[in-house]
This record gives structure tokens, sequence and C-alpha cells, in this order.
């Protein structure tokens, strides 16, 4: 904040003139206390001074009293409208808030005020890269440059503003600008490695291979590129490109460097002409070079699995089988998993470990056994078997196999989680939680396995001893396990408990979590502010750029679809039955909960107390702690209740479905839930387009049949046709889709005729009756017809269809379940609430009896696994 | 598995790998302070779906010259998931770290601490990676475990 104009409102004598220098500079190095003293001085005498107001609020803000700021700075933008400063405090007050787009407007009232100022245009730039408004920050870059072109950060600054904005020609002749300006490069300087990198970049981006090959290679020698690995990388793709002699060798001399990078290989065989489907034996054959060149090396031998068919692939599987489990490397299962699509393939897994299993097994006698018989190799065969059979959803003969290895090995962990999953794939929740509990207390003090043993029993619905669990881990200090991992943006917790909170119907709780994830992406997104200054003074721009990429998909991750996915279908239902939302929610919370949100309550309220405190006893002892200017979280809702009992359940839903409109139109769940909320606000544009797309991804999925039919029938019970444009736009679109003389109950029943034995589309033919307006007996009878012998029923659907029946109130809901309890004999999902309470209490009993706790984490664990103990009823 | 050089893209995987793995965690923005400070250091291991199995999140240190002013290496995090061990990915990714602090920062020496129970790491980089305690930081961790310091000298390996 430099240069001062005057106008008479703004005017301030010598020694307040003088104060208020020391007021700014006090600011600049946070002294906060003192800078609050001299503010107060200037404004005893001129209360109305608004460059002072706002000094002093953002002081104010600094400090933590954060209303009582903005409002000083609010008062003092009034009081002197065409001051820069009054604007750039403004503006980062706004931006401390993240409102981006407004705290940019502030700041181009203060450029108005000081065109040149150097400090407004860093944070300017900031915002608009920030904001995406490249050609603005092409603007903003080049008045720096302007302003200062001595410094160096400036030129590559322009230069990757030019390359946003998709001026790829501009950004090379500033960087070729640049270089000429440059004198005595220190040897061996990373940041200038860094910049020519980039400067190759560009080039191989604007296709100018030889220009890039010759700017990388000269550097290299010269020693200005300093970076190894990125010499080599970019070397083989240019020389690849050019078609260059030399390309081979360079692909080669990677593979050197790192035998177990896939790109690499697969850089080595394109750059030969090879393509893998086509020519899979020319690439095998060179695999194998490599593969006797780096006999260590995993990755030739496990790409030649998936080239390889018939005779030469079992040859080549069979010693990849065998190595892995004379080794013991647990990951072979999932490793090979893939090639499963195969059946040849999968046959010859089963043939291979079925064999090697029969030649290690201690019953066999040790002359007619042609390979090692290393009691370990019979038990990871035993291993591999039961993940095979357990993924051939061939429950029984897995788990009689993890017997038989359990019996050989009791301690080995992997074969309780073994367990664990087959259970759990077989519908027995508790079981499943009760093995991974097993194997958990085998190795008290791994993370992965407690993590494991947490999340197998949010799957069973026990959400507190699942946190007592968590807690083994998370820091002592925290309002509870589940807030500690939130803090730390665990996306799997999050999403698990809030999943298990819907399950319970905790509609309210579910929310929540699901907005947590949201605020991680919120925050992950927010990260990348700091880096637009920073990135570019450090000149790693290479990475920076491709930061920015990853920022600009960020929400395609799973985690964040899953989220918006469960939310929005939340938000679709409280719409459709507001009554939900005020239901009796509180009723499923269990004791410990309450317990468990009463001492978040408590600790957030020591926190406020102390807070208030604080900011009460600020004034007279007023501190110089630097709070800074972000807006912290605040929980005002901690239970849900304000995001359940919203107004706006379509509005929450959209904001969360949002971003998924460019960044996963190919995911067709996502298409489906962008129409149940787009159909519902009216929006039927995005509607109809939602529907056209999912249908040109898979036209039978049984999902999509229930929204085409339901869009159908929306317009055809609408009082009044819906207004052109839109309306005759949305017909034609859903004309296309299913033309009109159709008949809409013989279409649902034409669906569920050429689907007759999927159980899935049994479901959707239901649901599209029901939305027909069919008797419910009607529906039900439909229903019921999923448990016919033909039909291919799994537990995932049935539980889905149950919690259709109870959707629509139907009383078979019980009827229903005990069916299902027959049918699936392993499975505890079907199970009455009595024996759901006794089955809870069973999965802990026996597994609360432990010696091997992770130890080294002092009292804290002690108490949590007291109470653990106590909640099951059980004494540890 | 594949092993390369960290992305972007990997970071919400070396994130959540870490959560699962290990009880010292991270916000995302240290992640990516890392990875855009020193693009070269980290690395991970991904498997067949694309998921990261394990990971390396690495730093260079200068020492003020009191302690000998030597730019040296330092690894911040190193974890591989329980399901994809034994398969010597946490070696794979510790040498190509170590080369790259060496080739690209010419680190004198590369520094790490291991809580002093963790016998498995401790037998990695001592036995397979050659790196020697240094010293003792006593409760260096939120638990009030010792660590060890370990170092290893930097030669080049290639």
């Amino acid at each position: 904040m430099s240069k001062r104009g005057t106008t008479p409102n703004r005017f301030l004598p010598p020694k307040e003139s003088s104060l208020f220098k020391e007021l700014l500079s006090l600011y600049e190095t946070k002294q906060l206390k003192k800078g609050l003293k001299t503010a107060d001085q200037i404004l005893k005498k001129y209360p109305e001074h608004g460059e002072t107001l706002c000094m002093k609020g953002l002081v104010l803000v600094h400090m933590g009293r954060r209303e009582e700021g903005i409002e000083l700075v609010r008062k003092g933008i009034r009081m002197d409208l065409a001051s820069h400063i009054v604007w750039h405090v403004f503006g980062l007050i706004q931006k401390g808030e993240k409102k981006y787009e407004e705290a940019l407007k502030s700041y181009t009232q203060a450029l108005r005020f000081d065109k040149e100022n150097m400090n407004l245009l860093r944070d300017v730039a900031q915002l608009q890269t920030q904001l995406r408004l490249y050609d603005g920050l092409v603007e903003t870059r080049y008045m720096l440059l302007r302003l200062r072109p001595t410094a160096r950060q400036n030129w590559v600054a322009l230069a990757v503003a030019y390359h946003l904005s998709g001026n790829l020609a501009e950004a090379k002749k500033v960087l070729v600008e640049y270089e000429k300006t440059l004198k005595n490069v220190p040897h061996y300087d990373v940041e200038h490695s860094e910049m020519l990198l980039y400067h190759v970049r560009v080039l191989e981006e604007l296709e100018q291979h030889s220009e890039a090959l010759a700017l990388l290679d000269v550097s290299a020698k010269d020693r200005a590129i300093v970076d190894k690995t990125a010499i080599m990388e970019v070397r083989a793709r240019l020389l690849s490109k050019l078609r260059s002699d030399e390309a081979e060798h360079a692909w080669k001399v990677l593979i050197e460097h790192n035998p177990e990078c896939y790109d690499y290989y697969k850089g080595y065989l394109s750059n030969q002409g090879l393509n893998i489907d086509e020519n899979p034996a020319e690439a095998l054959a060179i695999l194998r070079e490599f593969s006797t060149q780096f006999p260590k090396a995993n990755v030739p031998r496990r790409l030649s699995l998936s080239l390889a068919s018939g005779e030469e692939f079992q040859a080549l599987a069979e010693p990849y089988v065998l190595s892995a489990l004379k080794k013991g490397i647990p990951s072979l299962f999932v490793d090979v998993k893939s090639l499963y699509t195969d059946p040849a393939k999968l046959k010859s897994f089963e043939d291979i470990a079925e064999s090697i299993h029969k030649d290690t097994s201690p019953d066999t006698s040790v002359a007619s056994s042609s390979v090692s018989t290393e009691p370990t190799t019979y038990l990871w065969s035993l291993y591999f078997l039961a993940q095979h059979y357990s993924y051939l959803s061939q429950y029984a003969k897995a788990l009689e196999i993890l017997d038989l290895a359990l019996a050989h090995t009791p301690t080995l962990p992997e074969l309780y989680t073994c367990r664990a999953r087959t259970l759990k794939r077989a519908g027995d929740f508790h079981g499943a939680s009760r093995a991974m509990e097993d194997a958990r207390l085998l190795d008290g003090q791994d993370r992965f396995l407690n993590t494991k043993s947490a999340k197998y029993r949010m799957r069973a619905g026990l959400i507190d001893e699942a946190s007592a669990l968590l807690g083994l881990f998370t820091k002592k200090d925290a309002p509870s396990p589940g807030a500690d991992l939130e803090e730390m943006q665990s996306l799997f917790y999050l999403l698990e408990e809030g999943d298990a909170h819907r399950r319970a119907g905790r509609l309210n709780l579910a929310l929540k979590k699901y907005a947590a994830v949201q605020r991680v992406f919120d925050d992950y997104e927010d990260d990348q502010y700091d880096f637009h200054g920073y990135s570019l003074r450090k000149f790693t721009v290479n990475i920076y750029l491709n930061v920015l990429d990853w920022e600009d998909h960020l929400r395609s991750h799973p985690s964040y679809i899953k989220a918006a996915l469960a939310a929005s279908r939340i938000y679709v239902d409280i719409f459709d039955d507001p009554k939900l939302a005020s239901g009796n929610v509180d009723g499923d919370v269990t004791d410990a909960e309450k317990k468990a949100k009463k001492k978040a309550k408590k600790a957030q309220k020591e926190k406020e107390d102390a807070a208030k405190k604080s900011a009460a006893a600020a004034p007279a002892t007023s501190t110089n702690e630097d709070k800074g200017l972000d807006v912290p979280y605040k929980d005002d809702d901690p239970d849900g209740m304000k995001l359940l009992s919203t107004p706006e359940p379509l509005e929450l839903a959209w904001k969360m479905l949002q971003p998924l409109t460019t960044l996963a139109q190919d995911n067709i769940e996502v298409l489906i839930a962008i129409y149940d909320v787009a159909i519902r606000r009216r929006k039927y544009l995005q509607a109809a387009q939602a529907l056209a797309r999912a249908r040109a991804l898979d036209s039978e999925y049984p999902d999509l049949h229930v929204r085409i039919v339901h869009a159908r029938h929306f317009v055809s019970v609408l009082p009044e046709p819906m207004p052109a444009p839109v309306g005759p736009i949305f017909i034609e679109t859903l004309g296309k889709i299913l033309s009109e003389g159709v008949s809409l109950e013989t279409y649902n029943s034409q669906f569920l005729q050429n689907h007759s034995t999927s159980a899935q589309a049994i479901l959707a033919a239901a649901q599209t009756s029901r939305v027909l307006g069919a008797p419910l007996q009607e529906v039900e009878d439909l229903i019921f017809t999923t448990l016919r012998d033909e039909v291919r029923l799994d537990v995932k659907t049935a539980l889905e269809i149950s919690s259709f029946l109870k959707k629509i109130k139907s009383p078979r809901v019980n009827e229903l379940h005990q069916a299902l309890d027959a049918k699936f004999t392993l499975s505890t999902a079907f199970k009455t609430p009595d024996e759901l309470a006794k089955l809870r209490e069973w999965v802990l009993t026996t597994t609360s009896n432990s010696s091997s706790e992770r130890t080294g984490n002092g009292a804290a664990n002690v108490e949590n696994e007291a109470e653990l103990g106590k909640e099951a009823g059980k004494s540890v | 598995m594949n092993i390369r050089l960290a992305r972007p893209k990997d970071l919400a995987g070396m994130q959540a790998g870490n959560l699962v793995n290990l009880p010292e965690n991270y916000l995302m923005k240290f992640w990516m302070y890392h990875i855009m400070t020193w693009p070269q250091l980290s690395f991970v291991a991904e498997n067949d779906k694309g998921h990261i199995v394990g990971y390396v999140l690495a730093k260079i240190e200068e020492e003020s010259e009191e302690k000998g002013g030597d730019i040296h290496g330092h690894v911040n995090s190193i974890s591989v998931l329980r399901s994809y061990r034994r398969l010597g990915l946490a070696k794979r990714l510790m040498m190509l770290s170590q080369d790259a602090m060496y080739s690209v920062y010419k680190a004198k020496y590369v520094s790490l601490h291991v809580r002093k129970s963790n016998l498995a790491a401790i037998g990695l980089y001592r036995d397979t990676l050659g790196f020697e305690v240094a010293e003792v930081e006593k409760k260096y961790y939120g638990d009030g475990e010792d660590a060890y310091v370990m170092k290893l000298v930097l030669k080049n390996q290639s």
C-alpha cells in the first residue's frame, strides 16, 4: 500500500499522516496490537478518516474480532470511496471469505485509483488465475512485466498467462525474449533448469518437435537442465514423435533407469510401431527380452500375461504364479484379477493354483511333488484359491478353503481379511465384521487393519464401535475420532460413516457427512490459491500447470461422485416426501452416539467459550497473535438437522451435482441423478439432455428405463402443456428416445419381457408400474417374482428391492425378508430386528477379548477400549 | 505395479494411502507444497486400476552453516498398503527418490525419521538401503514415542 493521493476528506495533518504511515508498516509486519493503538490515535482526532477506519478494521479481523472489524471496514469505505486503500482492504477481507469474484471487483476498483500498484496487481493476478479469467490475467501479467522487467518471475508469469489463455505462440515469444535478458545464469541452477523444461514443453505443445529437441539437448549438454529423468523422458517422447532412429535407444535407457514403469514399455512398444492389441506376438518377443535383461522386474512379465494367449499364456502364467506364491506375495490375486475377463485365462489360473496347492499339500507324498514343498507355498496357494472362489461368488467353497488355511496358520491376518470380504459379499455383514476384527487383533499396531475393521463395523451398522476403533489412531485431543478424520480430510471415513447413517435411516447425519466430503473438495480447490504466486517465484511451472489441470477436474474423483449421488438422492426423496425431513430422526440414535454428540458439543462450547473469553479480554490485553484473514469453519449444524429440513432440497442437490455435468458425462448414475433433480427443478432441457446422454451410454440400463417412462408420464399429466420453446424441444427429445405412439404400460411390459431373469430389471419395471399408478398389490406381486429360481438376484439388489417395498409402504416387507433370508443362507441382511440385535452383540463379544491392542498410544487408548467394551455390554 | 513420478492427480490417493497406513497425517496443502516445490522427488506405485498403493513424499533441506551447510534430502512420509507388501515397492520408491535427490539437487545425504518400534521399516532402511541411525529424537511422535533419525550418504547410483 504505497502512494497516497490527497482529497479533502482524506487529508491528515503531518502528525497523523506520519502515524498513518506507521500504521501501514505495523500492519505489514503484523504488529497488530501496536497497529490498533496507532489507528485509535488517529481516529481520536479524525473519527471519520476512511482509510484509518479500514486499516483498523483489517487489524481487528486479523486479531480474530471479525464482525467488529468488518463493520469498521464498511464504514471506512463509505467515508472515502475514491481511496485505493479502502478497496484493497475490502478485497483482502473478501478473499479471506473465499469470495474470489467479489474480491476481484474490489481490487479492480482499487486499481482505478492506483493503476501501477504492484501489490494490487499481483493479488489481482492470483484472483484472476483462481477464477480462470485468463484474458484478464494476460493483461495483468503484462502490466507487471512492464513495471518491473528486471524481475525474472514476471517474464515467466507472462508466458504462463499466455499459455493458459491458449496462446502458446506468444508464450514462446516471451520465453525467448526472457532468455535473451539473462546474464550469468549460475551453473547448475534448479530454477533455471525448471524454466528451460517449461520452454521445451511449450515447444512440444506447439508441435515444434525438432526445436524442442534441440533446446533440450543443448541445455542438457550445458548442464543447464539438471533433471536427468525429465531429460530422458522428454527426449524419448520427442524422438518418437520425430520418428528418429535414436528413439528406440532412448526408451531403452528409460526402462533401464526404472524397469517397473509401464509407461516406458508402452513408449518403447509404440515407438516400434507395435500395437498391443494387433501385434501381440512381436510385442511378446520384445517383452521376453526385457524379462531376461531385468530378471527382477515385474512389469514385463505381467504385461506379457496380458498379451499372451493359449499355450504361451499357460507357459508364462505358471512360473508367474508359482514364484509369487513361493515368495508369499499377498497381492497376487488382485494383480491378475483383471485378466479374468478372459474366461480361458481365468480357468488357467484356477488350474495352476489348484495344481500347486495339490503338489504342496502336506497330504501329498513328497515323491510325487515337483515343486517346493515349502509349507508357506501351500498356505499362499490356499489364500489365492479362496480369493479366486470368493470372487466367483462361490462363497461356501472359499470359506472351506480358508478354514483349511486357518487350521494350518492361524496367525496370518490376510486369511481373516479374505474371510471377511467373502462373508461381506455373501451378505453376512456381521460375520464379516467379526472376521475383520480377528485380523486386526493379530496386529493391533497396523493402521491398515484398524481402518478395515472400522469400515466393516460401519457396514454392520456398528458406527459407535467403529469410531472407538478409529480412535486408536486419531489425535487424542480431538473432540472425537471422526472430527479428527474429518479435519484430516479422510474421504474414506466420511463416506463410510455417511453411508452407514443413510442405511440406518439417519438421513440428517448422512447428509452431514456428504456435505463434509463436499467441503474437503472445496478446500482442495482453495488450496491452489497461494501457489498462483508461489510456483512462479519458484519457477516450477510444469508441475504448476499440471496442478491447475488437476484442480479443474477435481470433482471427477470417485469420492466426490459418490457423495454427490448419495446426497442428491436423499434430497430428491425429501422433496418427494417432506415428511422424511421432520421424521423421528433421533429415534435411531444410540446412547453412545448421544454421549459422543454431547461430548462433541461440550468440546465445541468450551472452544467457543475460550474464544469468547479471549475476545472479551482482547481490548485490555490485546495480543499480537495473527489469526489471519481466512474465515475459520464454524459448524452451526452439528446434527445435520438444518440440512435435512432445508426448504430447498433440490437446490442443495443441484449444487453438488452441477460440477459433474461437465466432469462425469460418461457416468450413467450421475446422468440419472441429474435427471431426477432437473425434472423436479423444472429444468426440462437439462432433464431431457441427461436422459438422451444416458441412453447413448446404455439404453437398457434399468434405472434409466424408470426415468424414460417417468418423463413421458410427467408430460402427460401436466395440467397445461409446457410453454414454448422449452416444451416442444423437451417433447421432441423424448420422442427420439421413446416414440409417442407407444403406450407406457406396453413399453414397460416389453422391457420386463426382454429382461425377465434380471432382478434389477424387474425392480425397475415395478418402480415404473408405480410411477404409472399401478395398484400396490400388482407392484408387490411383480417384486416377489425376483425370488423365482431363474432370476439372478444378489444381496445388493435384494437390499434395494427391500428399500423400495419400504418406500411404497408395502405391508409385505417382512414376508419378503423371510424369503430372502431363506434364499441367502449366509446372509444376515434380512434378519429380524431382534435377531440383528443379538448379532450385533455377537460381533463384539467374541472379538473384544484382545491382548494385542496398539501399544504406544498412552492412556487415551485404554479409555477408548474400555468404552468399546462397555458399549458392547460386555467386559473386556 | 507401475512405479513412476508422482503427479498432481495422485495427490488424493497419496493422502488417502497415508491416512490408512500411518498415524502421521497431513492436509492436502502439505502434499501439494512438496510436489510443487520439489517436483522431481516424490514417487508412487499404482495398481492396474490406477489406484495408488504406495508412495514416497520427499523434500530438500539446506542446513544452516553451523550444522555443516550441507544440502540434503529428507523423506517426509513413505508407505505401502499392507495388501501390496513383499513386492519391494518401498525399496524401489526410496531408490528413485534418492537418485533424484542426488542427481537434481546434489544432495549429500538423505535423512528420515522412523518410530523406534517400527522394526520392519528400520530393517528396510538399514539392511536393504544402507541407512544408519544418526541420533535419537526423544518423544518425536505425537503419542510420545522416540524417533530414530536415520541417514544415508548419497552416491551416484547409476
